[in-house]
């Protein structure tokens, strides 16, 4: 017999199809189509130059317009979801993960680990990720492999922090000293009891990282450091375009509505899914 | 009838007087005002032997002088501190002749001392980067409190030119010395904190990274239009802006007079505002692709770059219209030479390499490369000029089977590569730091200097060609050894040549008498803001 | 509970943290390939005019050694001359640390001004119209980069209205904070989406749990201590993230100080980075990374203040 206290969630996980999820899900869905499958909406190679059709406003032959080397913006635009996608999933995940994880030990056992966890954390955290990343891609070269390095070397202390916060304040719960009582390995107290409760907040973290990836990714794009020409990015097209800003606005607009876009779907998507998870009574 | 003709030529001359006196008076110079100008990156170290780079060199004419100026077009020499000089019958001396009444900032006399001591200190030898560009100077000796002789090591053709450049600027022997540090470059440092030289305008405060206020210096020799002491401007206000975005918005806006660096792309849009002048300076600026030439690559594989066959393949393989017009926006010129029109003694007449595709297939057929290969290149991280170059290169390219890797990278990074040789291929450019083609001559075809370019290209013939022009003192024979240098270079050497760009700087209309020149000086002397 | 020897046990363990900080900058900045004498000199200069320079920078000697002469510094307090600028590092770094306090500051709390409130709204109102709408609305936020958002305003504020002035500086203290209004705004428009989001979750996440229970009870008249216990968690989290985020700000302000032409510590810490500055990279390290840590103690000492069961 479990004893039930005023704090004890109690778990009750009603499907409910809540309409952030859905819109968010059916969003994410076609964002992945597009990356898998760019080939089916792109009408044109991304990186077909067209020396006579440069800087061309949207008209039909060219919804999005082209850039200045009359590259068709619209194909551009859908072949970039495949690299901002896997920016946004790979360059998060490990830190999710990992981060959770480490967050969830610390918090739970406290003590020297949260000592040395709460140096590490500091350390880390003083140094302003994208000056880090430019240091770690100056020494490794170039590119987005490189980059999720730099990410996964330092974001994990995010959720760790996140995380571990959450549970100690969960730690002094009674259903946590219930669960004790009762015999429950720390393990499966940490995993099946505790964790479920400060998840949530970890995933609605992830949602906001992964647009906040994108536009790391972006920002790279601006010094030069991220994805290498002639691969699109929307990142890169938004700081390819920016000297055209009163003469080729397209050529920035497409891509930062694709941005919000997605940035939309991963939100919604992780709000719904918290809505979920989230204890009810 | 001889009378009547006499009188209307009186008539007509008359009127021409009037006529002209009219418009002299619409171009009289206005007197006054700050000029705030937009630069792209500050200053670092504003003394004219240890500096090391263009953000220093272009704006130190303004605050130091030098005993010879460069003429407007930068292919000769006009009287500066020095009024005469006279180079000996057997060019291993000359001898110059210092203006009357000359000052620095502080109003303390310019003697020979000073002179002596400024050309001796930027002759010493590793003094600096600049010092290859004065080696011939032996020693300099004062003659008379007026007059000194420079006894040279050897004939020097450029050495007038030489005495244009800001390394030879001459500073104030007893003011440098008195500056607190125990070595020369220490006490440069103190120095330059707080310079004192004698050009146009003296350095008022530098907030570092933000803005740089110059004053007029009211010692200054020059005399304006008007017969009254240069410069007419009391002062100059450098912003520093770095995105070039915001500081063409802010020169829109009006916060701003000038502005440096206008990218191509936006050349156009400024031409149409009715309230700038869109300024294309001519330049010695030349952009280039350079390509390392040795057998084999760092990695121990073969460098098919080394065959000279498929580095003409490679450049009949680019359009260079096509490159002017998608990365200059039509801005640039095609390159008739490695060095620019601007170079004396540059020879050529034809755009160099006109493309043709089908040519160069068969060049890397015969090379032994029918299929292609895998190459890569180095571009500046965030440039987007060569962003732009280096996608247009891999996508050109592409047609004869060369698939160019694009890697960008830091500055840093890629000097350092580049001095070790561990490259491939990296954009590059170039502008003169002197009027003469000798420093571009010794760092893109000498291999005694830096290897040509460090693609340790050699030509014995050159090299030998370019050793006897050091020490030609007739422009004929030197003109006859240039022009072989540049044919065998323009046909068989390391790079592949884009094109030239002039400066591009736009200026509100109000502002006259601004030059750029082709060196990249930066000229306020004679600037004026029209009321 | 958080008293005076909490405080000092915290200041102590600044002590590792920040001599692990200068080992690692000092290892990585020596691992950037190239060298100061290449990213000075440029293109133009010889091998031997690099060795020279290299030399006389005093880093033809050994790793080790060279350590050992840092740490020695800057126990004595001299971080250095800085290789580009030749001015004493810790003289730069105050010349332009004011800015990017100043600029990180006025984020924050634009930030805060934007999330808070909103973060309310949308939480009680969950779902709802106004829910989503807040939502889009910060999405946006957070999908600009922050040189974009920089430059529209710049744009439409700046040069189009002349509401504001394009970039650069100012004088004195008022016409700093006219001129870091629109680049504060830029930043904070990316942290506000950041906060709002988990500031909304956990308000959810606490109205849920205790709003039953004292609706069931007690009654309406209770909504104020629910408030109240919804604001404190609200506030603590607020605190933390926004402890937490102050990388991501000072990491923003590197990219917001060169657009909009600030001479911040951001765009210092950038430019030694490429001109491969050591002492400046070393000396601004250290300063940042005290900095920090000073804020994190705050935040964790706030914390710690309104929420008992933590400080144990």
């Amino acid at each position: 017999m479990t004893a039930i206290t005023q704090d004890t969630p109690v778990r009750r996980y009603s499907l409910r199809l809540s309409w952030p999820l859905v819109i968010g899900g059916v969003i994410l869905f076609a964002g992945l189509l597009l990356a898998i499958v760019p080939e089916l909406a792109a009408p044109y190679q991304p990186n077909a130059f067209d020396y006579k059709s440069i800087l061309k406003p949207p008209s039909w032959a060219h919804p999005f317009g082209t850039d200045n080397f009359g590259r068709d913006m619209l194909s551009r635009v859908i072949y970039a979801y495949r690299v901002d996608m896997e920016i946004a999933v790979f360059a998060t995940s490990f830190p999710f993960v990992f981060g959770t994880l480490i967050g969830a030990l610390v918090g739970y056992y406290g003590g020297w680990a949260e000592a040395v966890l709460g140096r590490i954390v500091d350390a880390l955290i003083t140094f302003p990720l994208l000056v880090l990343v430019i240091a770690i891609v100056a020494i490794l070269g170039p590119g987005l492999s490189n980059m999720y390095i730099a990410f996964g070397i330092i974001y994990w202390v995010f959720y760790a922090r996140l995380i571990a916060g959450d549970m100690k304040v969960q730690r002094h719960l009674d259903y946590a000293a219930a669960g004790k009582v009762m015999g429950y390995s720390d393990l499966r107290i940490i995993l099946r009891h505790l964790l479920p409760n400060v998840i949530v907040g970890g995933i609605v973290y992830w949602m906001t990282d992964m647009a906040l990836a994108i536009l790391i990714g972006s920002s790279l794009g601006y010094l030069g450091l991220g994805v290498q020409p002639p691969a699109s990015e929307w990142g890169v097209l938004i700081a390819g375009g920016k000297n055209y800003m009163s003469t080729a606005w397209w050529i920035t607009i497409f891509p930062g509505i694709s941005i919000v876009l997605a940035g939309l779907g991963f939100s919604l998507f992780g709000d719904g899914l918290a809505d979920l998870l989230r204890p009810r009574r | 009838m001889r009378a009547s003709f006499r009188n209307m030529a009186a008539a007509l001359l008359v009127a021409a007087g009037i006529v002209g006196s009219l418009s002299n008076a619409a171009e009289a110079v206005t007197r006054g005002g700050t000029l705030v100008y937009g630069r792209y990156a500050d200053s670092l170290f504003l003394e004219p032997v240890l500096n090391d780079a263009n953000v220093d060199i272009w704006i130190l004419s303004n605050i130091y002088d030098t005993l010879l100026l460069p003429t407007d077009d930068g292919k000769s020499v006009q009287p500066g501190l020095a009024t005469a000089w006279k180079v000996a019958d057997d060019g291993k001396s000359v001898t110059l002749t210092l203006r009357d009444n000359i000052k620095f900032s502080d109003g303390s006399p310019i003697t020979a001392e000073d002179v002596q001591w400024s050309l001796k200190r930027a002759a010493t030898p590793n003094n600096g980067i600049w010092q290859f560009m004065v080696e011939s100077i032996d020693d300099v000796v004062i003659q008379d409190p007026k007059t000194v002789v420079l006894k040279l090591k050897h004939t020097d053709p450029a050495i007038l030119t030489a005495l244009t450049v800001f390394n030879t600027s001459i500073m104030p022997k007893k003011l440098f010395e008195a500056a607190p540090g125990a070595t020369d470059a220490d006490k440069a440092k103190a120095f330059a904190e707080h310079p004192v030289g004698s050009g146009p305008f003296i350095l008022q405060s530098w907030q570092r990274n933000s803005e740089m206020k110059l004053v007029r210096n009211p010692y200054y020799w020059r005399q304006g239009e008007d017969g009254k002491p240069l410069p007419y401007l009391d002062g100059i206000t450098f912003e520093v802006i770095p995105d070039d975005a915001t500081r063409l918005l802010k020169l829109k806006s009006g916060e701003l007079d000038g502005a440096e660096f206008i990218p191509y792309s936006r050349v156009e849009e400024l031409k149409a505002d009715a309230n700038l002048n869109m300024v294309l300076f001519p330049s010695t600026r030349v952009e280039y692709a350079t390509l390392n030439v040795r057998p084999k690559l760092s990695d121990g594989s073969d460098n098919p770059l080394s065959n000279e066959k498929v580095r003409q393949a490679l450049n009949y393989a680019v359009d260079k219209d096509g490159i002017i017009q998608v990365v200059t926006h039509g801005v640039g010129t095609p390159m008739t030479s490695f060095m620019s029109t601007a170079t004396p003694f540059h020879s050529g007449t034809t755009p160099l390499f006109p493309v043709d595709v089908e040519k160069a297939k068969q060049l890397l057929k015969d090379a032994g490369y029918p299929n292609g290969f895998k190459t890569s290149i180095f571009a500046l991280s965030g440039n987007e000029d060569e962003i732009n170059i280096s996608t247009t290169l891999q996508q050109m390219w592409a047609q004869i089977g060369v698939t160019l890797d694009i890697q960008q990278v830091d500055n840093a990074t890629r000097t350092a590569k580049y001095r070790a040789g561990d490259f491939t291929m990296r954009l590059g450019a170039w502008t003169d730091d002197i009027a003469d083609p000798n420093e571009i001559a010794s760092y893109f075809v000498y291999s005694k200097n830096i290897g040509a370019l460090h693609t340790s290209w050699k030509n014995d013939e050159v090299d030998q060609l370019f050793e006897q022009s050091q020490q030609e003192l007739d422009p004929k024979k030197r003109a006859d050894d240039y022009a072989k240098i540049q044919a065998t270079y323009n046909a068989t050497g390391p790079i592949v040549p884009l094109y030239e760009t002039p400066y591009p700087v736009a200026l509100k209309k109000s502002v006259k008498g601004f030059v750029q020149i082709p060196l990249g000086n930066n000229i306020f002397s004679s600037t004026y803001i029209e009321k | 509970m958080a008293g005076l020897g909490y405080i000092l046990r915290r200041v102590a363990l600044m002590v590792p943290t920040l001599v692990v900080i200068l080992v690692v900058t000092f290892v990585i900045v020596r691992s950037l390939p190239g060298d100061p004498a290449s990213a000075m000199i440029g293109d133009r200069a010889t091998d031997q005019d690099a060795a020279r320079i290299n030399a006389e920078l005093g880093l033809d000697r050994s790793l080790p050694v060279q350590f050992i002469f840092f740490v020695e510094r800057v126990f004595r307090g001299d971080l250095g001359t800085s290789f580009s600028i030749k001015l004493p590092v810790s003289e730069v770094i105050a010349d332009r640390l004011p800015a990017t306090l100043i600029l990180t500051a006025m984020a924050a709390v634009f930030a805060l001004l934007l999330a808070v409130p909103l973060a309310f709204l949308a939480a009680i109102k969950r779902n709802r119209v106004e829910d989503v709408a807040i939502r889009s609305a910060f999405q946006v936020g957070l999908s600009m980069p922050v040189f974009y958002t920089g430059l529209v305003l710049l744009t439409v504020l700046g040069a189009g209205l002349h509401w504001f002035p394009v970039g650069g500086y100012g004088d004195d203290l008022a016409s700093h904070f006219y001129h870091l209004f629109l680049p504060a705004l830029a930043i904070a428009v990316t942290l506000a989406a950041i906060l709002m989001r988990s500031l909304r979750s956990a308000i959810i996440t606490v109205l849920d749990a205790e709003y039953l229970d004292f609706a069931r009870s007690k009654g309406l008249a209770n909504r104020v201590i629910i408030l109240r216990h919804v604001l404190r968690n609200a506030f603590i989290s607020t605190v933390t993230l926004l402890g937490l985020h102050i990388g991501t700000v000072v990491g923003s302000a590197v990219i917001t100080e060169t657009v909009f032409a600030i001479p911040g510590i951001g765009r210092l810490m950038i430019d030694s980075i490429y001109a491969r500055d050591y002492p400046m990279v070393q000396g601004l390290t250290l300063v940042l990374a005290v900095l920090v840590s000073v804020i994190f103690l705050a935040t964790d000492l706030i914390q710690a203040a309104l929420d008992p069961r933590i400080a144990r």
